[in-house]
């Protein structure tokens, strides 16, 4: 889990865009990177393909400093979807302290989605990740394109799953704030749980969304 | 290695690392010249990459991904130095992506091979599962073979005890005639010896004329002339069961099988000789033997297969038609054809008549097998059998043995 150095007051956390090839996991982490400020940022670094695949995975570092004076680093990570890619994707997963897994919207991409989603379960056993734990939200993105699932359709489909379900244009960059949002939420409860934030550093839930992803972020978001 | 080092690539990494790649003494020199005066980097410990301790002028932190890694110090304007660290932070970023990129390629490639060795660890175990069952497997055809072969010897030897059986009747009958006249041909002779007894007192009393009397009362010219002719054909009868006796004994060595030099129109005769009793009033048998070179094959063999043949023929004509054997020589190959003017073969059941249990007669007449023998016979034998038929004109079965070169004595 998440690299928590009381000591030197530093905690680091990996969050990981996982989904099957070509569903846009490297377009929402550029959108983030457009929406953040550059001193709250690092800089995007890809490893792709000329086809414009990922290679080994793309990364956003972001980072901020709580009120106790926690430094608190976020590495957000894209694993490369294609299938042969796995033992990349394993690597990358390791240690990860979210998830977000985008889908493709496209119905013809729904035997796809259900692999990959299974790879991930799949991996998740394998780096010693404890998948049910895990705090995991589900974009469906390219919700622009023609031949896609309705979104009734989805959420009939994914009735009674745990995890919270996102609807996404990464392209314009629409739902790609809101899904981060989500698993930070998701993932600061977690870490709450685990490293007392709210108590010790005085880090509550909102305070640690408004850090990262900035203010206002409106709604109250579903626990 | 292992699970345990997976996901280290993106640990962080010192300034030392990041900038693994460059020639520092060019870096330190292309700075000085950008900078217009020497320049001093050091590591976030304090350590000195390289320059001397710069008195005064401006300190800038250096930065890759949000994290200080180490501190640009040169005596100049403060814009040329912040110009100078974000140079060297592009450098750190270039070299972070590549120390990133090269680790977890490593993490993979090790965690690829264990994976395979893994598998070959796997792979090894299953494949001495499957040997051991593969051996296994082995002995069970093995004895599954031994099984089927059983099964079919049993099969030709109820085939052949069908054969036998049907030959009972018949040979009974031919045993039962010679033995019937021959012992009724012996109640006659003990009648003429009480006849010749009569003679025994006037004998002794030395009566000549009372003996002659005798003699013609008894009519004993004829009595002693028929006794002679009684039992010469008692012995011919005699010799008659003998010679079936030892035929019959020909096929009950069938499963002997042993190989021998034979005169195959002898075989042809004996079996005609044993089924005699079968081929009865109304079936005409004619025989028309030409001289054949010895063959070396198994008599009893071929004695089952001419019996299956001219059994068949017999049961075609239905008691009422003529059945010839022929044997010649046709180039390299004897053949023997049993030909019949029976009713024929029906064309729809010419092609399975050689298959196993495929028969036209009633529910346990035939065993189906006759045929199939006969092939399997003719093709041990390196040979053949041809089936011509008209329905309603008859078959001919030729059977062809090749001669080999082994034969030739």
């Amino acid at each position: 889990m998440a690299e928590y150095d009381a000591d030197g007051r530093r905690l680091t956390i990996k969050l990981v865009y996982y989904g099957p090839a070509q569903s846009g996991k490297t377009t929402n982490l550029m959108r983030l990177h457009d929406l953040f400020d550059p001193t709250a940022r690092g800089e995007m670094m890809t490893l792709e393909t000329q086809s414009d695949r990922t290679l080994f995975f793309d990364l956003l570092p972001l980072g901020f400093t709580a009120p106790s004076g926690l430094h608190i680093k976020l590495k957000l990570f894209t694993v490369p979807g294609q299938v042969q890619h796995d033992s990349t994707r394993k690597a990358v997963l390791s240690r990860a302290d979210g998830v977000v897994f985008v889908a493709d919207s496209q119905r013809t991409q729904s035997v796809n989605n259900g692999e990959a989603f299974e790879n991930l379960a799949a991996n998740a056993a394998r780096v010693g990740l404890e998948f049910e734990r895990l705090p995991l939200v589900v974009q469906f993105n390219k919700r622009d394109l023609a031949g896609i699932l309705s979104e009734e359709e989805v959420q009939k489909r994914w009735q009674g799953a745990p995890w919270p379900l996102l609807f996404a244009t990464a392209l314009i960059g629409k739902g790609v704030r809101e899904t981060f949002v989500t698993l930070l939420g998701a993932v600061h409860d977690a870490l709450d749980r685990e490293l007392q934030l709210d108590r010790t550093h005085r880090l509550d839930r909102n305070t640690f969304i408004t850090a990262v992803a900035g203010g206002p972020h409106g709604r109250v978001l579903p626990r | 290695m292992g699970a345990s080092s997976l996901g280290d690539f993106d640990r962080e990494f010192t300034l030392s690392e990041l900038l693994g790649g460059l020639d520092r003494g060019k870096l330190e020199s292309a700075l000085s010249r950008l900078l217009g005066a020497s320049a001093r980097l050091d590591a976030a410990d304090g350590q000195a990459l390289f320059g001397t301790t710069v008195a005064g002028g401006e300190r800038v932190t250096v930065r890759a991904q949000l994290e200080a890694v180490g501190a640009l110090a040169a005596d100049a304007s403060p814009e040329k130095v912040a110009a100078a660290a974000a140079l060297i932070e592009l450098l750190c970023t270039a070299g972070m992506r590549y120390l990133m990129a090269s680790e977890l390629h490593k993490e993979i490639v090790n965690e690829d091979f264990d994976e395979l060795q893994r598998r070959h660890r796997a792979l090894q175990a299953s494949e001495a599962r499957y040997r051991v069952l593969a051996e296994h497997l082995e002995a069970r055809v093995e004895a599954q073979l031994k099984t089927l072969e059983t099964a079919q010897r049993q099969l030709y030897q109820s085939e052949k005890m069908a054969a036998v059986g049907q030959l009972a009747a018949g040979v009974a009958h031919e045993i039962n005639n010679p033995v019937g006249f021959i012992k009724s041909n012996l109640n006659t002779a003990l009648g003429y010896l009480k006849a010749v007894e009569v003679l025994k007192g006037s004998i002794a009393s030395g009566d000549a004329a009372a003996t002659a009397a005798a003699w013609r009362a008894g009519d004993l010219d004829f009595v002693l002339g028929d006794f002679r002719e009684l039992l010469a054909e008692s012995a011919a009868g005699a010799e008659r069961v003998a010679r079936i006796v030892a035929d019959l004994k020909g096929f009950s060595r069938v499963d002997l099988a042993e190989e021998s030099t034979a005169d195959v129109n002898g075989i042809i005769e004996q079996v005609c000789n044993v089924a005699g009793g079968q081929i009865t009033e109304g079936t005409e048998l004619t025989l028309a033997l030409s001289e054949l070179p010895p063959i070396r094959c198994r008599p009893g063999q071929l004695g089952q297969l001419f019996l299956n043949l001219l059994l068949n023929a017999v049961r075609a004509t239905d008691g009422s038609g003529r059945v010839t054997v022929a044997s010649d020589r046709d180039g390299d190959q004897l053949r023997v054809r049993v030909i019949d003017n029976g009713q024929g073969i029906a064309p729809e059941a010419i092609d399975h008549i050689f298959e196993p249990f495929f028969t036209t007669q009633e529910v346990g007449e035939g065993t189906g097998l006759g045929l199939t023998v006969a092939a399997d016979i003719a093709r041990a034998h390196g040979g053949r059998i041809e089936v011509e038929s008209l329905p309603g004109r008859g078959s001919t079965f030729s059977v062809l043995l090749p001669i080999r070169s082994g034969d030739r004595w």
